[in-house]
């Protein structure tokens, strides 16, 4: 038991690293403050050291009778997670020296990236549950942190309907539970699953595993985002504060999907006889969340509600991949290592659209579309990193945005899903609309008034790691690829 | 295993019969003239522990009680955390020590903080 401790050191070095962070910011004068994000960096930096570590000891291993896996699926999530908040520490410097408590908001931004690692680590209900709440509750008070009337209506939007989605999620625990008596989604030796209980199991509890299968999927498509679950995206997305909203929209949806391919592909597996059912699931949320996402984002004029519709439409995009693994027929897939590379493109791509409205919300004092006008001009990098941003989202090469939905339609071609991709395409054009139509408002329209905007030092890191990343990606997209199939061949 | 289900359906239909029964049980006393029924103010005040009644229930309560009532929640769940660990304590040996004492100082984490945000202040 002890000797496996080292296995979740990186999270128990996030966890460390937060409470330090409360409780020296304690003991800080107002001036000294500005150094907590870099405490905040060096603990995410000690955590992928101590990943890499692990990684070149070989100490890959199920540990915790059971409970948690430390496997190369695990250990992309690790990395994929800690670069998502490292980017968003440094997205949120700026920000949060304006704030009030500061010690808290590093402290619930690391504590919510340690529940994202231990969730895509959870190979056991109960660490899920733990791990989940750990993850949302911390996302809660972030969304309702700047105490204002409308980031406190989002906040407590966000925690009643959440607070709703896990009761839902554990109600199919329970269920699942109640028919095999373990909370083991994949059997350590000699011991029983989930899944293996399942197979063997009476007639009588195919009605039950399709109870707890929908509201499993249910309660994680309100974290992922998708209809018709979503309605608490755009709302939270507008009034929350822009660096936590590029949090929650690559965080949230990155863990979600974690654990979406923990239960369905590892846990209830794509050739079991309800295969066929859940892969029907996400299709049919694959194409209302990328409908829906994508007419709602068109009618939008505040850019943060349509980044907040567009990132529906993307969930639906990464819900073809969830769809596809369990079509094939228990063949190989590339479904899931489609949605392990899909969302490590979309953390660059859309935490680079955010950080890019981040600069240019502070100097324009409003999110509206309408005032990026002229942005070419007025700040020529700045638009160049938003439109690559965009193009990538479209899904236009050369960005990572176009080799991920290449990926993931592929995938659903292979396991005979064309009308899905079909409908993915058809989309795909819309969104086109509105995200070029961004793109062609800096560029062609004239600048209602000159004046450079000049990104700070912290943010401008940021945006050159995400713009580069983005690109980069898309030009030599090999590297990410093998190390998304190589996470998803852990489950499977 | 669907039986055993059954036996908690058997729980759940005798939990609403349980308070069900005596409610209806009155009011069908009362529609047969059985029961008698000679209200006063007293007997018909609200009962609170015995204590006279203050107020209704939708009056306003400070809002600081909210941290007092979460502080004491948490320090109370604690003790009973611990009573388990305290009772048992001879055979679980040093390994249930640490997790104790790691358990009493994240709880202590959440105390220094609260005390140094004066959330135990009294304005």
């Amino acid at each position: 038991m002890l000797e496996d401790l080292d296995r979740i050191g990186p999270v128990l070095i996030l966890m460390v690293s937060a409470g330090g962070i409360l409780l020296v910011d304690l003991a800080l004068h107002e001036r000294d403050r500005r150094w907590l994000p870099f405490g905040a960096l060096a603990g995410l930096a000690a955590a992928a050291i101590w990943t890499v570590v692990l990684i070149l000891r070989g100490r890959e291993a199920v540990v915790f009778s059971g409970t948690y896996s430390l496997d190369s699926f695990s250990i992309f999530f690790n990395f994929l997670f800690l670069g998502v908040a490292g980017l968003v520490v440094l997205a949120s410097a700026d920000h949060v020296r304006r704030l009030r408590y500061q010690g808290e908001f590093w402290t619930l931004l690391l504590l919510a990236t340690t529940g994202m690692m231990l969730l895509a680590g959870a190979r056991d209900l109960i660490l899920i549950f733990v791990a989940l709440e750990l993850t949302s509750i911390s996302q809660y008070v972030l969304a309702g942190f700047l105490k204002d009337d409308r980031s406190s209506e989002a906040g407590l939007k966000y925690i009643i309907l959440g607070a709703i989605a896990s009761a839902v999620i554990l109600y199919g625990m329970a269920f699942l539970f109640g028919i095999s008596g373990t909370t083991k989604l994949v059997a350590p030796e000699g011991q029983a699953s989930i899944f293996a209980l399942i197979a063997q199991g009476e007639s009588g509890t195919r009605a039950a595993l399709f109870a707890a299968m929908v509201m499993l999927g249910a309660g994680f498509s309100f974290k992922v985002a998708l209809v018709p679950f979503q309605m608490w995206v755009p709302d939270v997305y507008e009034a929350a504060a822009t660096p936590v909203a590029a949090f929650l929209s690559v965080g949230s949806k990155a863990a979600g999907f974690a654990v979406l391919l923990r239960i369905f592909y590892e846990g209830f597996g794509p050739d079991s006889f309800i295969g066929s059912d859940w892969s029907n699931l996400f299709a049919a949320f694959a194409v209302v969340s990328m409908t829906v996402g994508n007419v709602m984002a068109l009618l939008q004029t505040n850019i943060k509600r349509m980044l907040g519709y567009s990132s529906i439409a993307q969930a639906g995009n990464i819900a073809i991949g969830v769809a596809a693994i369990a079509a094939s027929g228990g063949g190989v897939s590339l479904g899931a290592s489609g949605v392990t590379f899909f969302l490590a493109t979309y953390v660059f791509t859309n935490l680079g659209a955010f950080f890019a409205v981040i600069v240019i919300s502070q100097r324009l004092g409003s999110d509206a579309i309408a005032g990026y006008a002229g942005m070419g001009r007025r700040a020529p990098l700045l638009a160049a990193a938003l439109a690559i941003c965009l193009v990538s989202l479209t899904g236009i090469p050369p960005t990572a945005g176009f080799v991920a939905k290449l990926y993931i339609f592929n995938a659903a071609v292979q396991s005979d899903l064309v009308w899905l991709v079909i409908v993915g395409v058809l989309n795909t054009a819309v969104s086109a609309y509105y995200y070029l139509r961004i793109v062609s408002h800096m560029y062609v329209s004239p600048a209602p008034d000159e004046g450079d905007i000049v990104p700070s030092p912290w943010l401008a890191a940021a945006l050159l790691t995400t713009s580069v990343g983005v690109v980069a990606i898309g030009l030599v997209p090999f590297p990410l690829i093998k190390a998304a199939e190589r996470a998803a061949s852990a489950l499977g | 295993m669907l039986e055993e289900f059954g036996r908690a359906g058997f729980l759940l239909l005798f939990a609403l019969a349980f308070p069900l029964a005596p409610i209806l049980i009155s009011v069908l006393l009362g529609a047969l003239k059985i029961r008698p029924k000679h209200p006063n103010p007293v007997k018909s005040s609200t009962y609170e522990c015995g204590v006279e009644t203050v107020g209704d229930a939708w009056g306003q309560f400070n809002v600081r009680y909210y941290i007092i009532a979460l502080l004491f929640v948490l320090f109370s769940v604690e003790a009973v955390f611990l009573y388990p660990w305290a009772v048992a304590f001879r055979q679980l040996g040093l390994f249930a020590l640490i997790e104790a004492v790691l358990f009493v100082f994240i709880l202590f984490v959440g105390y220094v903080y609260a005390w140094r945000r004066q959330a135990l202040e009294w304005l």
